[in-house]
């Protein structure tokens, strides 16, 4: 098994192409630093993110996935980000319940004027899921 | 209060249903007969003099809607035009939650189905029920007829009866049941209940929530990696409706492998679980149908708790209340969100 210190955990994104897409993009623009561990899928809204994706992402390896949309009141198709908030939070509890660390899965708030906050995020969230280590529950490795 | 009556009860069903069939008001009638063993089996209808053969006792626990559901997929043959009466179905209390909810999804037109709604006191155990069959001598067991009187079960037979408790008997959906008379129905027929005043406190969760989370996966993990992927659970859910269902398609993805592991089984039964979100009833049929005995209630009922004490949300009550995920408030608690 790979040192803690050597491991570099996968991290899956969903991100609203609104607010969390933009905002990630002027963290890029604003040359703001944050880990490369994240992986960027861009959907049109948080919204779109079926608990389905997140459960395969898992499955395909990942260590964490975080999905990031519009502030609640902000979204571009008027709710899509209310919808998000109760799929995703009771996918969070399940996710607890079967003994997953709900900590591997992240939701958050990002507007496009919030570069700083994505780089706080993914850095925040990047240390919490290395602190986890390998995600093997999920992935079918070995517990 | 009184003794429940099921012989009176089972009059009341088949009189209702003659009616029916005889004014031609519905096109079918589906309801329970007798198994060829102690277990009542399903049965579906077309002539008023075939009403003699539904029953009504404790064995009775298949939620028919999933049979209502099948008979509304039917197509009509090419050239001839649909049967649009509607379909009598008998229901017990709890199945007509889970018809408020096909009602809800409109997947079942109100108009289109006429139910006979069953003051319920509980149904028995299958598994259960062949444990007390060892009582019973091997050649009556086909024979034997349930029956319940004064929180009894009694098993008669040919060569006498046998008197069982109820808690060794009955299904453990029957014990948290807060639902002994029907939601929705044209006739109600049974003895009176008066309906338990606390509500499902959800206590056969605690156990497991009371465990560490490693232990809690030791415990999914072992259930999960029995499956064997038969999909009976999803075959009798009567809210897994879908045409294409997403386990089964191949394009433009395909979602889930076919080899039965931990890694596919985990992800079946977590996206299953997350499908009946805000919907499942707790009608027990995915776990009474599961060859391999995995808890599959208890991640139905965890979410069911969940979405109650998060979003208010409690399914199969109300036609008119919105679906969970269909709807949202403003004010949903989002206190892990960043």
């Amino acid at each position: 098994m790979a040192d803690k210190a050597d491991f570099e955990p996968k991290i899956v994104g969903f991100l609203c192409n609104w607010c969390s897409y933009t905002g990630a993009d002027l963290a890029g623009t604003s040359r703001l630093q944050y880990p490369p561990n994240i992986r960027i899928i861009k959907v049109m809204c948080s919204g779109r993110v079926n608990p389905q994706f997140v459960l395969k992402a898992f499955q395909e390896g990942a260590d964490g996935v975080l999905v990031s949309g519009c502030h609640p009141g902000d979204c571009h198709y008027h709710s899509g980000n209310y919808h998000a908030r109760r799929k995703l939070t009771l996918l969070r509890d399940l996710l607890d319940f079967v003994g997953v660390n709900p900590d591997r899965f992240q939701i958050s708030w990002v507007s496009a004027s919030e570069g700083l906050k994505w780089a706080d995020v993914v850095t925040r969230f990047t240390e919490q899921v290395r602190e986890l280590g390998p995600q093997e529950q999920l992935s079918g490795g070995e517990a | 209060m009184t003794e429940y009556d099921y012989a009176a009860t089972t009059e009341e069903i088949r009189q209702t249903a003659r009616k029916w069939l005889k004014e031609g008001t519905v096109r079918m009638v589906i309801g329970y007969t007798g198994g060829t063993g102690p277990m009542a089996r399903p049965i579906v209808i077309f002539k008023p003099e075939e009403a003699d053969q539904l029953v009504w006792d404790p064995t009775c626990i298949d939620n028919l809607s999933r049979v209502l559901v099948a008979e509304i997929k039917v197509k009509p043959p090419r050239g001839q035009k649909p049967d649009t009466r509607p379909i009598g179905v008998v229901l017990k209390a709890c199945d007509t939650k889970s018809v408020v909810e096909l009602i809800k999804e409109n997947i079942v037109q109100r108009e289109r189905v006429k139910i006979i709604g069953i003051r319920s006191p509980g149904s028995v155990d299958p598994a259960k029920l062949d444990v007390a069959l060892r009582q019973v001598p091997v050649k009556e067991r086909k024979n034997v007829q349930v029956t319940m009187k004064g929180g009894q079960f009694i098993l008669d037979h040919p060569g006498g009866s046998v008197t069982v408790p109820e808690a060794d008997l009955i299904a453990t959906k029957c014990q948290v049941c807060v639902t002994h008379n029907p939601v929705i129905s044209e006739v109600v027929v049974g003895t009176d209940i008066p309906e338990p005043v606390q509500a499902d406190k959800f206590a056969d969760l605690e156990e497991l929530e009371a465990m560490p989370p490693e232990k809690r996966w030791a415990f999914w993990q072992d259930h999960m990696a029995r499956c064997v992927r038969c999909y009976a659970c999803k075959s009798a859910c009567s809210l897994c409706y879908c045409e294409e269902c997403v386990f089964e398609r191949e394009k433009p993805y395909r979602w889930i492998e076919k080899s039965v592991n931990l890694k596919e089984n985990a992800f079946y039964h977590l996206v299953r679980a997350m499908h009946l979100a805000g919907r499942c009833v707790d009608c027990g049929e995915c776990e009474r149908s599961c060859p391999v005995a995995i808890p599959l209630r208890h991640l139905n009922r965890y979410l069911q708790k969940r979405s109650k004490e998060r979003f208010k949300v409690f399914p199969g009550m109300n036609v008119e209340a919105a679906a969970m995920f269909g709807s949202y408030d403003v004010d949903d608690p989002q206190g892990e969100i960043w």
